[in-house]
């Protein structure tokens, strides 16, 4: 991409036939999409934080909503959180290799470290299934909540969270992570079909005959794009 | 394409390189990852340890390091970093300003106000079920 920036400097950019922003329509547009996608994320993350700011008195503690790890009875809070940030990371790094193998047209790579993504992606849906699982099922403990029954309040014991209700806490923390993660996950979801769709290309040879893999970088920014939201998410949502 | 304008640059093809640029590349990504999983492993046990820190400083932390991480990503992972200039800020700029506008009006601002008046403002809410919550919450 220096050259891009050597023939910007060697022609005049207005001129015609070179582009100012030296990049293609393709992931020039995909960037732009991106932004406006961006914006949706930080509408509902400052959603979040107005709620937040509103009732800090009995808002619950990420640290003690969030604390399963899988095969282990005890509690670890935020433990598996962390794995499930370790797992995207990963699958962005393995991303952005095949990427750079696109560069060097190394289509072998390109597989490799696209499958890695797949498989990468996968296990973060499934994770985030696993955490919305045994946030919907709760403690066994419960807790008694007034909530709505037949239309009359009444003080009823409940397990676990759904959109009305919510045994650690403020019902509308509940709704917040439904939809957050909720949007995020379908994000990763879209972003794992896009993947595959782009693999299945690789393996044949499409992006060969083309003679570049401009392809994956573009579907590599979208995947990265979702990579950089939950790291936001992870931040606001699970450690403040 | 080249039957329309000889002269257009073929900017798909601009971003190859060959082995020896690839090494180097692929060192500095491997780089950036370990940052990040230590940035992350650093904020894991703050958020472990989390009542040893002020509320301010928490906040402080774990924004800076989000900060730090969306700026790898951003800039080596998608590459934003190897763009031209006028790119970068076209992406950039218009996004950072809203994002600091949102941040203080909706989250400090009206946040905070809501907070001072939420028993004027949802009485009808805090009066049914919040309350019982609130002693149940404190119970546990």
């Amino acid at each position: 991409m220096s050259h891009d920036a050597a023939l910007n400097k060697s022609k005049p950019n207005w001129g015609g036939g070179v582009s100012p922003f030296g990049i293609s329509y393709g992931k020039m547009y995909m960037w732009f999409f991106l932004i406006s996608d961006a914006f949706t994320f930080s509408g509902l993350l400052s959603a979040y934080g107005f709620m937040r700011h509103k009732y800090p008195d009995v808002w619950p503690n990420p640290g003690d909503v969030f604390t399963h790890f899988p095969f282990y009875d005890g509690h670890i809070p935020l433990a598996y959180v962390g794995l499930m940030t370790f797992i995207l990371i990963m699958s962005s790094v393995t991303m952005v290799l095949a990427v750079e193998a696109g560069h060097r047209n190394d289509r072998k790579a390109v597989t490799r470290w696209m499958f890695w993504t797949i498989v990468g992606g996968l296990a973060f849906v499934g994770s985030q299934a696993w955490e919305w699982y045994h946030f919907i099922v709760g403690t066994e403990h419960g807790a008694i909540r007034n909530i709505l029954v037949d239309g009359e309040w009444k003080d009823t014991l409940i397990h676990g969270a759904n959109l009305s209700y919510n045994e650690y806490g403020l019902p509308v923390f509940g709704d917040f992570f439904f939809f957050i993660t909720g949007f995020h996950g379908f994000h990763v979801f879209s972003g794992v079909v896009i993947n595959f769709i782009i693999f299945l290309n690789v393996l044949n040879g499409t992006y060969e005959k083309r003679g570049h893999y401009e392809m994956v970088e573009k579907v590599g920014l979208y995947w990265h794009f979702v990579d950089l939201v939950w790291v936001f998410v992870f931040t606001f949502f699970y450690l403040l | 394409m080249s039957e329309f304008n000889d002269n257009y640059p073929q900017y798909e093809l601009m971003a190859h390189h060959s082995e020896e640029e690839g090494k180097i590349k692929r060192r500095k990504l491997w780089n950036v990852f370990w940052i990040m999983l230590g940035i992350t492993l650093v904020e894991l046990m703050v958020g472990f340890y989390n009542t040893h820190f002020s509320e301010i400083a928490l906040k402080v932390i774990f924004i800076g390091f989000t900060i730090v991480k969306a700026g790898y990503i951003v800039l080596s992972f998608m590459h934003l970093g190897d763009e031209v200039k006028a790119f970068k800020y076209a992406v950039l700029v218009p996004f950072i300003v809203f994002i600091i506008y949102l941040v203080f009006i909706a989250d400090l601002g009206e946040g905070t106000y809501a907070k001072k008046y939420r028993m004027v403002m949802d009485k009808n809410i805090t009066d049914k079920p919040q309350h019982s919550e609130h002693a149940e919450a404190a119970h546990e």
